[in-house]
């Protein structure tokens, strides 16, 4: 008790001058906060196992007292770098299996996200980072200079010490010469705030212990969207040296490779690259480490003795031994397995939250509802740049869009989709989440049809053909086509093609196989899709926004232009083009200030245009935890940027007995 | 006899080929291939890949090529190396595959055949023998029942009725403490336990028709000479009943069992989707959705290989059970 | 021990001296036809099923409601009843339903539905519902029944989208049972015309069509559905679509026949007749159709009659890959993947009514098809 009254001090210590340290004119984020928290935590200690004396795992302790571990303290990073984690309710319990299920090794980021260990990760309201691997950091004045400084004593899952060289080493050997398959992410790019110009950040070593990253320009994102795009800002340097081609030549790799069962060293290096976690020889810093072929039937994670983070207790973390995951074919088995009671930990969609409230009892769990930062859960993009010309006309007309959501009764679809749970209102960001804006929830979102005819009569599609569809002004078929690589929204869709030809619009769907859907996004035949856009920050993560890249349909062709330099696709005009130039003077602003004011300014731009149009607000998540989990987060926003249940922090999960 | 087994082997051969190339020609054929599934997939969890890592991909897997020239490469290495491949999504070579597969789905397929025969032959005797009573109906009853329900439905429906009525639904083939666990009594026992519902819904179905086959046959048979004249010189039920019409009547059934030989060694595939039951049908289904064309390509061919043999076997039994048709194969 | 229940004369088979008399001069037809009478299950089965393609040659005049009846406040409604005794105990002479109302549970957000006894709506024969073209002649709204407006008639309750599911299995069953029925025979056609050749002619063109026929056997039949699904248009009419769909299964359903048939011929063509026949300078295709395929076209009409079943549960499985025919068309197989789901089977166990149909529609053809054998079978007594 007294040791760890010390440690906090000196923690609260490190932290407040690490504050100090840092760029005085914004607020930084957690590193002093979360000894407060501890502390508010520390008053309602439980009984637990922490009155046996044991620190660490009794499977642990057995393995040192058989001298086949070294003890715990030389296990933990020293002292004063440990990470002390918070607890949701209480101070846990070693033991037990976290069970749960995927559908084998092309899921890897089931088990991805909830172990994941970013250098800095997000806080619980997903609005600024923290450090995780990281001790803490330091930025220069016009946000240039990072200075990162890691944990002394801090270990890989195989007992070999991680430092900054295995920082330096993952830059030099692997991001930068792109091993595993991904190009260098935008992160550790800056825009000169005149030309636009790109600049690639430099990383040095300081000492063991520290390093920098140094930018030409201003980046004052940078932690944020290395926290999204790079979230492993390092590799097992002592690892890597024994597989990559670079050290031990191209053969040898091959060689390796095929030892692995891989085919092709290249497929072996962005699996060992990127997906390390799968695989059993690859130290990580992760709570649990992989100890059986992801392949089996069931892939078995099991405690890493060297995990760097304790309660406020100092018991090393994770309470629970093992991740115990079961490989299913069907998601209706990961229903009935929770009705069952088999797996005690797992995310559903609102379409099962009526079967396993009612079964609660008899499966003995409970079901948390937790949120999305998503904009609808039935909704409708259109694509600004669909290959026919007269429908991307039509597309952009901002008439067009009002009359497709004032065409469509979303009391019906809420009901009838989202089983009541979502509100009947229009694509929107939700309240809580940033960029909200008072009244988008309400527009166009009210049932017309007179409007919507009105405003179709208005567009010039007056032209009727034979079986009573509008045609273009010039007599040629007029037909909205949706492509969809899943049966998932079959009868929302089913819904909104008797609206819309109501309103005398041809509507088809179509259902193509997950694969070749990709294929036709990139390849411009994806005029409309049900995807909806979940995004906490446009100014953290732009992807779903401004038209970067090829990927969300609404902007189509707009993103493949950004992505070639303007060599392919369509040149952005308008309110898009005001987006990226919104979005360059947001990549090169120097405060924070300004940049929460330019991502508002996207929001507006895309409240204005509606170019997601919504039937249906979003749907919580509801999450079936067994009842003897504890330390779960009641309330949690489940984002990709924030690692859907990693947010939750699983290390502190414990298994009450 | 011998120069026509020995003919249809040596036809046997190109059609095998044959039938290598259209299949490896049809898994291509729905739109996109292993990447775009693989980026597709990838893309579901946030992780989006571009063009250019799906080009660089495609040109390392060895997927830019045509259809041509990937089934030239893919023969070439099996005719000169035994080499079938290379598994994209299990990152193993598809012999690896097909061979962590390859026991359960026997155990699953034998366990399942020997119910069939053990029960359908028993009721089809019994059924013929005792026409029109009430065993007769209540049988037959059953085994109808269970072929006229779609197998999927029913599994799903006795998995339910398992998870509502005992609080498991017998989900896979082991619980979950035994899945990794060394082969023991109990882990047999508990494999025994979750055999009754695929048992149950592959056996029943195939049974319904066996017992009418047999029971048609017996009918049959019963009423032939030989059996009224066994009869007339006062030999004992059993020992006429097994002596003649069981025998003759087993001809048909065996004759049939070529075809068989390839249902064996995939099991029941979307019945093992629904029980989630680690053999081969599931994982073959996987393969050709996300175009995993070699390990596709490799089974297919195998199943092939066992169509043909299984062809082989029918006809050769059937033309030594039947004269007629022998008498055909000599003069041709 | 001497009465052996064994060789006890069939019931069925008992043919009654003067019908045996008759059956002397009788044509073979006719003997099947004398023979199958005798046969109950299957004449049963025969009532069944001319019933069950009777309802779907009516069906739209026969379901209350369409296919696009959506309501979202009757989504998952149980089977209601229909009354002819009210709350009070007094009788109605003519069936009623009381009004439905509608809310949910706070905490499970389940659907629930109460009865509101105050209210009551009679069933109308001949009542209004919503248009639709009687056998494709004419627009009509007449449908054979339904309550009085704005009351809601679901016999067998509703699915996810406040649909009456018993409208959907008697609409269903137009593609349900017909498919099965196009895509049998174009395989019979088939079939026959490739298997009589093959069985016939013999030689180096019965080598080559086995082989064929093991080819097509080992078609991948997933990829294929895949690779069809993919080149479909979106909006081709529902008729085009089934044509497709029946196309495929025929293509590869017609291999099995072929077989039988080959088999029969090989046995058949050196019978003494045939060869008589051949001698007397008779050409091949006389002989085939004249003096062969009379010798077991009826087991050949049973053959095809016990491989209905077989497709109409094959359209079911296409259904639960998620290929094949999709809503607001509906189908059996259709209504079956709605009712696979673990939530609806756990909670809304009438959606399985669609499984009862199929059911008793795989047991009637089955039935059918052993009592034509009985009948055809030119050894049975």
């Amino acid at each position: 008790m007294k040791k760890s009254r010390i440690l906090l001090a000196l923690l609260i210590v490190i932290s407040v001058i690490a504050a100090g340290c840092t760029n005085n004119n914004t607020a930084k984020p957690s590193a002093s906060k979360t000894p407060a928290e501890t502390k508010a935590v520390q008053e309602t200690p439980v009984a637990t196992n922490a009155g046996t004396g044991s620190k660490e795992a009794p499977v642990l302790a057995t393995l040192v007292g058989e001298s086949k571990l070294p003890p715990l303290a030389e296990r933990l990073p020293s002292a004063s770098d440990i990470m002390v984690e918070d607890v949701v309710d209480e101070l846990g319990q070693y033991g037990g299996d976290w069970t749960m299920s995927w559908t084998g090794p092309g899921d890897k980021w089931a088990v991805g996200m909830p172990t994941e260990e970013a250098l800095f990760r997000f806080n619980k309201e997903g609005t600024a980072i923290e450090p995780n691997v990281a001790k803490s950091y330091e930025v220069n004045a016009d946000s240039t200079v990072f200075t990162i400084h890691l944990r002394e004593g801090m270990k890989w899952s195989d007992g070999m010490p991680f430092t900054a060289d295995d920082v330096l080493f993952y830059w030099e050997h692997m991001l930068t010469k792109e091993t595993f398959g991904k190009k260098i992410y935008d992160a550790y790019y800056s825009v000169d705030p005149v030309t636009g110009e790109k600049a690639l950040a430099e990383v040095k070593k300081v000492n063991d212990y520290t390093f920098t990253v140094t930018h030409k320009y201003p980046s004052v994102q940078f932690l944020e969207r290395v926290a999204i795009d790079n979230k492993w800002f390092f590799a097992p340097a002592h690892f890597q040296k024994t597989i990559l081609p670079e050290f031990v030549g191209e053969a040898k790799t091959a060689e390796i490779a095929k030892d692995w069962g891989f085919e092709d060293p290249k497929a072996f290096l962005v699996d060992t690259g990127y997906y390390f976690w799968l695989h059993q020889k690859i130290p990580t810093l992760r709570a649990w480490v992989a100890t059986t072929d992801p392949n089996s039937d069931q892939f078995i994670m099991e405690r890493n003795p060297y995990y760097w983070k304790t309660d406020s207790e100092g018991h090393q973390l994770p309470y629970m031994d093992r991740i115990v995951v079961t490989k299913i074919q069907d998601p209706s088995q990961g229903l009935l397995g929770t009705l069952a009671g088999d797996y005690n930990l797992k995310s559903f969609e609102a379409k099962d939250f009526t079967v396993l409230k009612e079964n609660e009892a008899k499966g003995n769990y409970r079901v948390l509802l937790w949120t999305q930062p998503s904009w609808t859960s039935a909704g409708v993009q259109l694509n600004q740049t669909t290959e026919d010309l007269k429908l991307r006309q039509l597309f952009q007309d901002i008439r067009f869009r009002e009359a497709l959501s004032v065409g469509v009764d979303r009391n019906e679809v809420t009901e009838i989709v989202t089983n009541g749970l979502a509100e009947p209102i229009q694509a929107s960001v939700p309240e809580g989440v940033f960029g909200y804006q008072e009244g988008w929830a309400q527009q166009w979102a009210q049932f017309d049809p007179d409007r919507a005819n009105k405003l179709l009569d208005e567009i010039g599609l007056t032209k009727r053909d034979k079986d009573g569809f509008r045609t273009f002004p010039d007599g040629s078929d007029l037909t909205l086509t949706d492509i969809e690589s899943s049966t998932n929204a079959d009868t929302f869709l089913e819904l909104l093609k008797k609206y819309y030809e109501d309103l005398g619009l041809k509507f088809n769907v179509k259902v193509v196989e997950s694969g070749a859907f990709n294929d036709m996004k990139y390849a411009n035949q994806v005029p409309m899709n049900t995807e909806a856009i979940s995004v906490t920050n446009v100014a953290f993560r732009p992807d779903a926004l401004v038209p970067l890249r090829v990927i969300t349909p609404w902007f189509g062709q707009y993103g493949l232009y950004s992505e070639t330099g303007g060599k392919e696709g369509v040149k952005p005009e308008g309110d898009v083009a005001q987006i990226l130039d919104l979005w360059n003077q947001l990549k090169a602003s120097s405060s924070k200030e300004d940049i929460s004011r330019l991502a508002n300014e996207i929001y507006k731009i895309h409240m204005k245009n509606q170019w997601q149009i919504g039937y249906a607000g979003p749907t919580p998540v509801p999450v079936a935890v067994s009842n003897n989990m504890r330390n779960v987060p009641e309330k949690l926003v489940m984002a990709d940027e924030t690692r859907g249940i990693g947010q939750a922090h699983p290390a502190q999960f414990y298994l009450k007995q | 006899m011998l120069r026509y087994t020995f003919k249809r082997i040596l036809l046997a051969i190109p059609v095998v080929f044959f039938i290598s190339f259209i299949v490896f020609y049809i898994i291509q054929l729905p739109p996109g291939d292993y990447v775009s599934t693989y980026a597709a997939q990838m893309a579901a969890s946030g992780d989006n890949m571009t063009a250019a890592e799906m080009d660089q991909m495609r040109e390392y897997l060895g997927l830019n090529g045509s259809v041509i020239e990937q089934y030239a490469v893919w023969i070439k290495k099996i005719a000169l190396h035994g080499d079938f491949g290379f598994s994209f999504n299990y990152n193993k070579p598809v012999t690896e595959v097909i061979k962590q597969y390859m026991g359960l789905t026997l155990v699953v397929s034998l366990v399942t055949m020997v119910f069939h025969y053990v029960v359908a032959i028993p009721i089809g005797i019994y059924t013929a023998v005792k026409q029109y009573t009430a065993g007769d109906y209540i049988f037959s009853g059953i085994s109808f029942i269970g072929m006229a329900t779609p197998n999927f439905l029913l599994a799903i429906i006795l998995m339910f009725l398992s998870y509502k009525w005992f609080g498991d639904p017998l989900l896979g083939l082991f619980s979950s403490e035994y899945v990794n666990a060394a082969w023991s009594m109990d882990k047999v026992m508990d494999m025994l336990k979750h055999m009754i519902i695929p048992v149950i819904v592959i056996g029943v179905a195939g049974t319904a028709d066996l017992i009418r086959v047999m029971r048609g046959q017996m009918l049959d048979e019963m009423n032939k000479p030989n059996v009224v004249t066994a009869r007339a010189k006062g030999l004992s039920t059993m020992k006429i009943l097994f002596k003649y019409p069981t025998r003759a009547a087993l001809n048909p059934i065996v004759s049939t069992f070529g075809w068989s030989l390839s249902s064996i060694f995939t099991g029941s595939t979307i019945t093992a989707i629904v029980l989630n039951l680690p053999i081969q049908g599931p994982v073959m289904y996987n393969a050709l959705l996300g175009q995993d064309m070699y390990l596709a390509g490799t089974w297919l061919l195998f199943m092939a290989l066992l169509t043909v043999l299984g062809t082989l076997i029918s006809d050769i039994l059937l033309a030594w059970l039947d004269p007629k048709i022998r008498t055909e194969f000599r003069g041709s | 021990m001497s009465t052996l229940p064994l060789f006890r004369r069939p019931k069925t088979a008992a043919i009654k001296p003067e019908a045996s008399l008759d059956a002397n001069y009788s044509s073979q037809w006719r003997l099947i036809y004398l023979r199958f009478k005798k046969h109950k299950l299957a004449r049963i089965s025969m009532v069944i099923l001319g019933a069950l393609y009777a309802i779907a040659l009516f069906a739209q005049f026969l379901a209350p409601y369409g296919l696009e009846s959506y309501d979202s406040k009757y989504v998952n409604a149980p089977p209601m009843m229909l009354r002819f005794v009210d709350a009070d105990g007094k009788f109605h002479i003519r069936p009623f339903v009381y009004e439905l109302k509608s809310g949910r549970d706070p905490e499970t957000m389940r659907k629930i539905f109460e009865t509101n006894t105050e209210k009551r709506y009679s069933l109308q024969f001949f009542a209004k519902g919503e248009e639709y073209k009687f056998l494709g002649l004419f627009q009509t709204t007449t449908r054979l029944f339904g309550v009085e407006q704005p009351g809601r008639l679901f016999i067998l309750g509703t699915d996810a989208m406040g649909r009456d599911l018993f409208s959907r299995i008697v609409l269903g069953s137009q593609i349900s049972l017909s498919i099965p029925l196009v895509g049998v025979g174009i395989s019979f056609v088939i079939g026959l015309i490739i298997g009589s050749i093959s069985g016939y002619f013999g030689g180096w063109l019965d080598s080559l069509i086995q082989r064929i026929i093991e080819i097509i056997r080992s078609f991948p039949t997933l990829p294929l559905w895949m690779a069809l699904s993919a080149a479909i248009p979106p909006r081709i009419p529902i008729v085009t679509l089934y044509f497709y769909i029946v196309l495929i299964f025929a293509l590869i359903g017609w291999t099995d026949l072929a077989r039988v048939v080959r088999g029969k011929f090989i046995s058949l063509k050196n019978e003494d007749y045939v060869v008589a026949a051949k001698i007397a300078g008779v050409g091949d295709a006389k002989i085939i159709m004249k003096h062969l395929l009379p010798g077991f076209i009826s087991y050949l009409v049973v053959a095809t009659t016990l491989a209905i079943p077989g497709m109409i549960l094959a359209e079911t499985a296409m259904s639960f890959l998620g290929l094949g025919i999709r809503s607001p068309a509906t189908s059996w197989g259709v209504l079956l993947q709605e009712a696979q789901q673990i939530e609806n089977i756990a909670l809304y166990p009438w959606k399985l009514f669609p499984l009862g149909i199929v059911i008793l529609t795989v047991l009637t053809y089955n039935f059918l098809g052993d009592g034509l054998r009985d009948a055809a079978d030119p050894y049975k007594k």
